[in-house]
């Protein structure tokens, strides 16, 4: 058992927090979410300047080849800093392309990915809401070389800046398929923004007779649904670090918040009562992290641990959305305003927690894996 | 990172697990009770062949007998015997007043009684709390006098597990009543065989003779039995507090306990039958196998710390927080998930599991109060912790 960081993940989390510190300031995060697309794009260059979205793509496409783990120190500190930018979407989808896609869309996608000329983003869950890709009713015709796609996906986040949606249909109402379909100013794709409270771009996507090459197909039949499979893991586990950063800026912030605010003569932070709802959400997001550090790691070996991806999801879902608002009692009145930021984790938390399988979700896989 | 033992420690692991195959009986489901004649001399006949194959004291240096093996070697060691609920444990000599000893003790007390130890020849007991000083235990009052070579001591230790079984007992004794109370404190060790020594079972709610009340008359103790210097006993007692405080036990017989629910709920054995299509259990058993994870990883989280000399204070109370707390969870509803059969006391006709669990809950109900309760512990959390002001 090796809880430390190795040297690469120690400069990843110094030089994510001096960036992030500079870059992702609440000033940011809340033009982001009044819908200054400006920021969030400049923000992204800045990102893929240094290289965040090659991390984790083979050095063959273009990537830097580092690990799972070193992601997950990476969106950890992206989480803490609450920063409005698809890199979790970039990731875990060029994660599974080059897991599970033919040789020659590897080599077409990856390398732009890792350079940022291609922002893929996961469209897998459509008017149900659910995560189960057997559940999958976007449809899509073959003929001859092309698909022809009919159907909504819900929740896509970052679809007005992606250029790629990475989605699951039915081909001929029988053979699912992942296929990583071209969005940007397609014809036949209709994007409809909903107001949602992680504060970052969210829209449904309808495609209404699209065509796409066949060889952009990723993945078919059983290997499509184990792909989505692993995109939903791998992604839950990557919104499990960053609540785990996210736990501990909130930790961080209460600390702060109760050691200076004083009330009968004396800081609020002596008394019990507060100390001891801090403990309990210090304990809740060091568990959180644990738990996401050793699912990470799963995936730098041979297959990864179904259980420790779902163990760190149900943990970091629900454990991280009690401390925010463990944080809010602390914080009295003032955590109650629309000017203090501490709404803008707990929105974050909250909208994370449904994202990549929501807790029940992970639950019910891990009853499986349980041999319930 | 690395979340995965090395080969060598997978390799301890397998023959501690081969070593309990063979001396556990073919039925045996545990916990072990203290107060049964036949436990006890499994606990003594286990805890030979522990201390034969040097697993017993292995994270002691070798001078001392053992194999300087690393923290997590001892977790390892730990969690083995406590998933199993093995009995011949002794965590008060080994864990707790042994490296006490080497820290505080004479080169004479160490010859003395650290080779005992590590041959589980001499089982130690901790005479700490008192009828007066729970968590506030800098109010102990139960006095030492010096007389001649020797110490007087008069008073009461309470709450004293294997008092009733053990050889020696090692105990914080006033021996300044006029000073500060951390300050006019003494560690000393007692002959439980001592002329005045008196102990008094306490039987625990869950029906079990585990703790005592030991009474001190005017009991003799050489003063070569002093450890450390007078009145310079607290922070000799601290520190047993310190190799005390980990919840890796209770982790592992958390998850001992959620395998067995698992197993009941799916056999077809079952007199709950209607427990296998419930899908309300499914997700709360999964719930619980996440809480046993998370409590499983802070606790290796201390022993990699504490590998790297680090002494993480706060981190060891969140696992015993942690740990404490999830464990009466599986146990709550593991007794839930057993509906009517859940009240049946063990040996009763009829009792599931033996009415293992209903005992176990109740048993376990001091796992959030011994030690440190789980108040003082999440104190520490937040003023070592996270440096919140104390006043």
């Amino acid at each position: 058992m090796d809880f430390g960081l190795t040297e690469t993940q120690e400069l990843i989390r110094a030089s994510a927090r001096e960036f992030l510190e500079d870059r992702s300031k609440s000033d940011i995060v809340r033009a982001v979410a009044e819908g200054d697309n400006e920021a969030l794009s400049s923000l992204w260059k800045d990102i893929v300047d240094l290289g965040w979205p090659s991390l984790t793509i083979s050095e063959e496409h273009g990537g830097a080849g580092l690990s799972f783990s070193d992601l997950a120190v990476l969106l950890e500190e992206l989480g803490a800093s609450l920063a409005p930018t698809p890199l979790v979407e970039s990731s875990i989808s060029s994660w599974v392309i080059e897991r599970f896609g033919p040789n020659s869309l590897k080599s077409d996608l990856l390398p732009q990915i890792a350079n940022g000329g291609i922002l893929i983003t996961p469209a897998i869950v459509e008017q149900d809401a659910s995560w189960d890709p057997e559940s999958v009713k976007v449809a899509a015709t073959r003929s001859g070389s092309t698909l022809v796609i009919t159907g909504e996906k819900r929740f896509v986040a970052f679809a007005e800046q992606a250029t790629h949606a990475l989605t699951l249909v039915q081909i001929d109402n029988q053979e699912p398929a992942l296929v990583a379909i071209p969005i940007w100013k397609a014809d036949g794709v209709e994007q409809t923004p909903v107001a949602h409270a992680s504060g970052v771009p969210v829209s449904s996507l309808t495609f209404n007779e699209l065509e796409v090459p066949a060889g952009n197909i990723i993945a078919t039949g059983n290997e499509a649904i184990k792909a989505v499979e692993e995109l939903t893991a791998a992604g839950g586990v990557a919104r499990a670090a960053q609540l785990a950063g996210l736990g501990r800026a909130v930790v961080d912030a209460t600390v702060e918040y109760t050691v200076n605010r004083e009330q009968f003569g004396r800081p609020v932070g002596t008394f019990q009562a507060v100390q001891h709802h801090l403990a309990e959400m210090a304990i809740a997001a060091k568990q959180v992290n644990h738990l996401a550090h050793s699912a990470a790691w799963s995936f730098s070996q041979e297959g990864y641990s179904v259980v420790a991806a779902a163990q760190a999801k149900i943990a970091a879902s629900d454990k991280i959305a009690e401390l925010c608002w463990t944080a809010h009692q602390c914080h009295g009145a003032i955590g109650f305003t629309w000017e203090h930021d501490l709404h803008l984790y707990t929105r974050r938390a909250l909208a994370w927690k449904t994202d990549y399988g929501d807790s029940a979700f992970h639950k019910s896989k891990l009853a499986n894996a349980m041999g319930l | 990172m690395r979340f995965d033992f090395t080969p060598e420690e997978k390799d301890f692991q397998r023959r501690l697990r081969s070593f309990l195959d063979d001396v556990l009986p073919a039925d045996w489901h545990g916990p072990p009770d203290e107060s049964s004649d036949d436990h006890w001399a499994l606990n003594q006949d286990i805890k030979k062949g522990l201390a034969e194959r040097g697993w017993l004291v292995m994270s002691w240096p070798k001078e001392y007998g053992g194999s300087d093996s690393s923290p997590m070697m001892n977790t390892i060691f730990a969690e083995e015997m406590a998933y199993r609920r093995a009995p011949g444990h002794d965590r008060f000599g080994t864990r707790m007043f042994g490296p006490t000893l080497m820290r505080f003790g004479t080169e004479e007390q160490r010859k003395k009684h650290l080779g005992s130890i590590a041959r589980g020849e001499i089982q130690w007991c901790q005479g700490y709390s008192e009828p007066n000083s729970g968590s506030d235990l800098a109010s102990l009052q139960t006095r030492a006098i010096e007389d001649g070579d020797d110490f007087v001591v008069t008073g009461a230790k309470i709450w004293t597990s294997l008092a009733h079984r053990a050889d020696m007992m090692f105990m914080l004794v006033r021996t300044d009543p006029e000073a500060a109370p951390h300050k006019g404190i003494s560690l000393i060790l007692v002959d439980m065989k001592s002329p005045g020594v008196e102990v008094l079972p306490i039987v625990n709610m869950a029906g079990v003779h585990s703790f005592n009340h030991v009474v001190f008359d005017n009991v003799r103790v050489p003063k070569s039995n002093l450890v450390g210097d007078l009145n310079d006993g607290w922070r000799a007692g601290m520190t047993v507090l310190n190799f005390e405080r980990s919840g890796i036990d209770y982790a592992a017989w958390a998850r001992a306990a959620l395998e067995e629910m698992v197993d009941y709920v799916n056999s077809d054995e079952s007199a709950v039958t209607s427990a296998k299509s419930d899908p309300t259990i499914r997700i709360k058993l999964a719930e619980l196998h996440m809480e046993v994870e998370a409590a499983r990883l802070m606790c290796y989280d201390v022993s990699y710390r504490q590998g790297k000399g680090e002494i993480p204070s706060s981190e060891a109370s969140m696992s015993k927080v942690t740990a404490s707390e999830v464990y009466l969870k599986v146990l709550d509803y593991g007794v839930e998930i057993l509906g009517m059969y859940g009240v049946l006391e063990p040996g009763s006709k009829q009792a599931e599991l033996q009415g293992r669990f209903f005992k176990m809950r109740l048993f376990y109900t001091s796992g959030p109060i011994l030690a440190g309760t789980n108040e003082i512990q999440k104190n520490i959390i937040a003023q070592r912790g996270l440096g919140l002001p104390r006043k």
